[in-house]
């Protein structure tokens, strides 16, 4: 076994688990959280050999999920448009039929808010609430300031906050 | 409220998806050893046919049958010596299912605003 396969195996050891976590967050469904991550892996195993230590490993690893992520996203939002519909529609409607969801109502409601940010934004969401990545981690990923996530993250719970109590009225 | 508790995971899920993954390196360098070994034999079969049609082409055109009419171009000619019954049609309309084109679109690239603006200039 290679120096560069040993340091992938170790990768997938170390970070699958919590990437997929994210990927299945981002992408609302079991089959294409798998897909992806698959995709997500082999670009870091054609990716390694230029591996130059720049970043750390983890900011690297999650650095190539979260482009690809958002990749994967935009290609969504084509597929979805040249069926006329919307990725939001889509997404909803990923949630609300999700068999693998067990959680209680206002959680599905918040999954669904969470899905209707912008792609940028939730990403930032979905690492700091579910994946609790501390602010600097977000800002090694994403090249985003500290203060600019804040930011953007404190707009996103505003949004979510609002969406879900006009959900309540509307109950 | 609890935060990873409301999506469940099949038991053994992430074990599985963890093989497949570890199988990466191996199934890349599979795939280009296959191409590598059959290489020389495609160079080879591919120059033979290129000196067999080219060399058919020149004996038909050397024994003057391309001279019947002369206002074919020599591109015409190969053409025909290639296919002289005429059952191959050269330029056929592509018929693209939904789904090659909704394939093509993804891969090239294209955003949701380009393609609302080309929809928009068709309807005009």
């Amino acid at each position: 076994m290679s120096d560069n396969e040993r340091i992938f195996h170790q990768l997938v050891k170390d970070y699958s688990e919590q990437l997929w976590w994210h990927v299945r967050r981002m992408v609302g469904t079991q089959e294409d959280a798998d897909d992806l991550l698959q995709e997500i892996f082999l670009k870091v195993w054609n990716a390694l050999p230029s591996f130059r230590g720049e970043s750390g490993l983890y900011t690297w690893i999650w650095r190539i999920a979260t482009n690809e992520t958002l990749n994967w996203l935009r290609k969504e939002r084509v597929r979805a448009a040249l069926r006329f519909s919307s990725i939001d529609a889509e997404m909803e409607r990923r949630i609300q039929a999700d068999p693998f969801f067990n959680g209680t109502e206002a959680q599905r409601e918040l999954s669904k808010a969470v899905a209707k940010l912008p792609e940028k934004q939730r990403q930032i969401f979905v690492m700091r609430w579910w994946d609790e990545l501390s602010y600097d981690e977000i800002s090694a990923i994403t090249g985003t300031s500290v203060g600019a996530l804040k930011a953007s993250f404190h707009i996103a719970q505003k949004k979510i906050k609002l969406n879900l109590e006009e959900l309540d009225v509307s109950k | 409220m609890a935060k990873r508790n409301d999506i469940s995971l099949p038991e053994g899920h992430l074990e599985a998806l963890q093989e497949k993954l570890m199988a990466i390196p191996a199934q890349q360098q599979e795939a280009p050893r296959g191409v590598r070994r059959l290489a020389p034999y495609l160079a080879y079969a591919a120059s033979l046919a290129a000196l067999v049609l080219m060399g058919n082409a020149i004996l038909r055109y050397s024994a003057g049958t391309a001279n019947q009419d002369e206002g074919w171009d020599y591109v015409s000619y190969l053409a025909q010596s290639l296919d002289p019954d005429g059952q191959i049609e050269l330029i056929a309309a592509p018929q693209l299912s939904d789904e090659e084109i909704e394939s093509y679109l993804i891969a090239s690239n294209i955003s949701v605003e380009q393609l609302y603006s080309v929809t928009y200039e068709e309807d005009y």
